[in-house]
């Protein structure tokens, strides 16, 4: 409003461009540091064309895996088995995310600012970051093998347990998220402390908590594919026997078994994450598409 | 020269959005289209540079035909038209002065642009520009930390880099108070006076558009029920074009005490 | 609200019944125990080796929880972790500038048409449909073992996460200063780098060194399967049954993940 009669100012009152030099340092230092990384880094970069004749070569024995004849043996037998192994991964993910549900859901509360007191919510908070920072693999050799055995319920264990850390953290920070103003009328009633979670901030915060769960389990599919590597049951142990051996073609169909079972179970969990977040009574859009922070 | 030769707009929905509008827009005249949301003022608006386009009828900008033109040539015909809009649609996280460049994406090559490489002539068009709607101090300042009224300066000075021959206004004031919504209606005026551009503003409020428009044209359910001065404009006219009686709410400026 | 009704309604008439519960809360409830009893019998699942076996597993915990400090000093586990840390920047930097051109092809607002933008939609959703191990046996397969195959493993898999991330946020930018540019004559290219760039940037950056973390981490795990890494050098400890051992490299592995990550958290704390 005070500027509105300004002719052509003088070119004297133009700002001087603010200094570059940061950038050009930030720009410099990381181009510095890739340069340095190449020619550190022990990869043997020529080996690198190879791709280019051997990925078709591979591939082509794949799809020859692919076009027999799934309903003939020994084809069917291998469609089969894989499908077998692919639904082990998909059991051990589900119970991995029951179990780390089930354990993450009261500690979330015990995390959570505005429910539990400070001297509550940093130590659990602690461990939730403990566990968030163990990966699957590590909880599967280090504990579960060793108490469990070989198998898939070593890795249901580490799913579940590997779980807790994230599901824990996120859930904490929904509920830190709820409209206090129901709280405040619930305790105006005179509700006490259990009351008023179990009416004012579960309902409010139950949606986005189980939306995670939903998105946890898509993650521990995935998660389930690593931990066969080191016998902790799923997919991923065939897949690894299968690339020691070098059986193209059923390599081929483990890896599309892998893809379309992952991808129809992403887009159902998906669309029922969807449902559950804008059914709910508090839309949020951002949880539309899944939280960023993962893992 | 902007012509509207029974010009109709249907959205893919099946609203329509203009109805058989005929108009002729001279250059350097100062247009204000007012009327009710809905009535059609922003397709109106928007389909002079192509952003809505047209479904039936002709309509040309300066002799070139929009109807059924190529990207390149819309394009090209884009970029001798600015735009304002009403929730200023300046890129946040950016500086004034590059919010103003993007004003001259047109003639920028693709590397150039890749990199943020403007020439020595774009960014004086785009000071100029800042000059002209005094803000230049703020050149190197992120967009954001404007308010409002500096906002959309920032947005005529981007309209104004692009050296139009036209400049189109949405609703360029209602998200403004008062005082400032008539600084920025003053900016476009002199703008429109000063450098001679076409100017067809979008207003809903008769106070701003008596005030400053050379030529009011008011619409209803997508044509064209009123054209002429503001002069002519009475407060009938204004009853006739929403087709109720007059709140208000439809004055930016309310006199004190009258209607809180 | 001044003066409530001090009696309830005597008359029953004009309440609404209790609505039956609903038909998806029960689809849901069902589908949930039926898959759950289906999971918990596939794996077999039982809680008793906690009480049985957990003498049995105890000695291995055991030295789990006490590392064996000194194989951080052998030359190998150094070379390990410096290989892990040249893989994750490398994967990293090069997947993310890819995952960016794709995620402007990968979103409505960016893509050149919707044709272009359902491609690559479904490219990607195949992309991160393998796990990082997958990507990592086939690239040793196809190169050899080493550091290469990890590269090149995380470069594939980076795609897949950075760029489904960033097209998500493409999608929910401002559409205004879109249109803006827009009407300033621009081409869709400019549009992606003036109007939808600058908007998504904190985030894509975000997402960068998110997934820079994760590559540290992954690094454990295509170790395991000749991809480079410190995972080669855990491997081997762990099938020498040297478990204090493989305690304290994957303690510094972590130790050096939350060092890079608190590292990071500045500089993205600078750059927003």
């Amino acid at each position: 409003m005070t500027t509105t009669q300004t002719r052509s100012a003088p070119t004297g009152a133009r700002p001087k461009p603010p200094s570059k030099a940061r950038s050009t340092v930030a720009l410099l230092a990381t181009a510095a540091i890739v340069i340095a990384t190449v020619w550190a880094v022990d990869a043997r970069w020529e080996r690198f064309p190879a791709i280019f004749t051997e990925a078709p070569t591979y591939i082509s024995l794949m799809v020859e895996g692919l076009v027999q004849n799934p309903l003939e043996m020994p084809w069917s037998e291998y469609w089969t088995k894989t499908s077998g192994y692919m639904f082990e991964s998909l059991q051990m993910a589900w119970m991995g995310t029951v179990i780390g549900a089930l354990l993450s859901f009261p500690l979330s509360f015990l995390a959570a600012s505005n429910v539990a007191p400070r001297w509550v919510v940093l130590p659990v908070r602690q461990l939730l970051n403990i566990i968030r920072a163990l990966p699957e693999i590590v909880l599967a050799i280090a504990f579960m093998i060793p108490i469990f055995g070989l198998g898939a319920l070593a890795g249901t264990m580490a799913l579940g347990i590997g779980s807790v850390g994230t599901l824990g953290k996120l859930s904490s920070e929904a509920i830190e998220e709820v409209d206090r103003g129901p709280v405040e009328a619930l305790r105006a009633t005179g509700a006490n402390t259990l009351q008023s979670l179990r009416w004012a901030v579960v309902p409010q915060a139950l949606p986005e908590i189980v939306a995670f769960w939903l998105y946890r389990f898509e993650i521990n599919i995935r998660a389930s594919a690593i931990l066969g590597i080191v016998g902790a049951g799923g997919i991923g142990s065939i897949l690894s026997q299968l690339f020691n051996a070098r059986l193209w073609d059923r390599i081929g169909i483990t890896l599309v078994v892998i893809i379309v079972v992952t991808v129809i179970v992403d887009q159902i969990s998906a669309a029922v994450r969807r449902r559950i977040i804008f059914g709910s009574a508090r839309p949020s859009a951002e949880m539309a598409t899944g939280p960023v922070e993962v893992a | 020269m902007i012509e509207f030769r029974d010009v109709s707009v249907t959205y893919p929905n099946g609203t329509k959005g203009l109805d058989g509008v005929t108009l002729t827009i001279p250059d350097g005249q100062f247009v204000v289209v007012v009327g009710l949301s809905g009535a059609g003022k922003s397709t109106l608006v928007r389909t002079i540079n192509g952003l809505v386009p047209v479904t039936g009828g002709e309509l040309t900008v300066n002799g070139e035909n929009l109807v059924g033109a190529s990207k390149r040539r819309l394009r090209g015909l884009r970029s001798r038209i600015g735009m304002i809009f009403q929730s200023f649609n300046l890129v946040n996280r950016v500086t004034v002065l590059n919010n103003v460049l993007t004003g001259r994406l047109h003639s920028t090559g693709m590397l150039r642009s890749l990199l943020g490489w403007f020439s020595a002539d774009d960014k004086e068009r785009a000071f100029d520009a800042l000059e002209r709607v005094g803000i230049v101090e703020k050149a190197y300042i992120r967009a954001s930390q404007l308010s409002g009224g500096q906002q959309q300066r920032v947005a005529i000075a981007r309209a104004l880099a692009q050296e139009p021959q036209v400049v189109l206004a949405d609703e360029p004031v209602a998200s403004l108070d008062p005082p400032t919504a008539n600084a920025v209606m003053r900016d476009l005026q002199r703008i429109n006076r000063e450098l001679g551009i076409t100017t067809v503003v979008n207003l809903h409020f008769l106070d701003l558009a008596r005030r400053y428009g050379d030529r009011i044209i008011g619409m209803r359910a997508g044509k064209v029920v009123f054209d002429g001065t503001a002069a002519e404009a009475d407060d009938a006219v204004f009853e006739e074009i929403y087709g109720r009686s007059l709140t208000a709410e439809d004055v930016a400026e309310r006199e004190p005490g009258a209607l809180a | 609200m001044s003066a409530p009704a001090p009696t309830a309604a005597v008359t029953s008439r004009g309440r609404p019944r209790k609505p039956p519960p609903s038909i998806g809360a029960i689809t849901a409830l069902v589908v949930f125990v039926a898959v759950t009893l289906w999971s918990a019998i596939g794996v077999e699942f039982t809680l008793s080796p906690l009480i049985v076996n957990l003498t049995r597993g105890s000695d291995v915990i055991e030295q789990y929880l006490h590392p064996n400090w000194e194989i951080l000093t052998r030359p190998a586990v150094r070379e390990g972790f410096l290989e892990t840390l040249y893989i994750a920047i490398l994967a990293s930097l090069v997947g993310c500038l890819i995952a960016l051109v794709l995620a402007m092809l990968a979103s409505k607002v960016s893509a050149p048409n919707t044709g272009v933008y359902q491609v690559m939609k479904l490219i990607l959703s195949l992309v991160r449909s393998l796990p990082d191990v997958a990507y990592g046996l086939l690239f040793v397969a196809f190169v050899g073992s080493g550091a290469l195959p990890g590269i090149l493993a995380l470069i594939v898999f980076n795609i897949g996460v950075v760029a489904k991330l960033t097209s998500e946020s493409i999608d929910a930018v401002d559409h205004g200063p879109v249109e803006a540019v827009e009407a300033a004559g621009a081409t869709r290219f400019q549009r992606g780098r003036y109007a939808v760039l600058p908007q998504v940037a904190p985030n894509y950056l975000s997402y960068c060194f998110y997934v820079f973390e994760l590559n540290l981490r992954a690094s454990l795990v295509l170790g395991f399967v000749g991809a480079g890494g410190i995972g080669e050098v855990i491997m081997l400890l762990v099938s020498r049954l040297e478990h204090s051992s493989v305690s304290a490299v994957v303690i510094m592995l972590f130790a050096i993940v939350f060092v890079l990550d608190q590292a990071s958290r500045a500089v993205r704390r600078r750059l927003t």
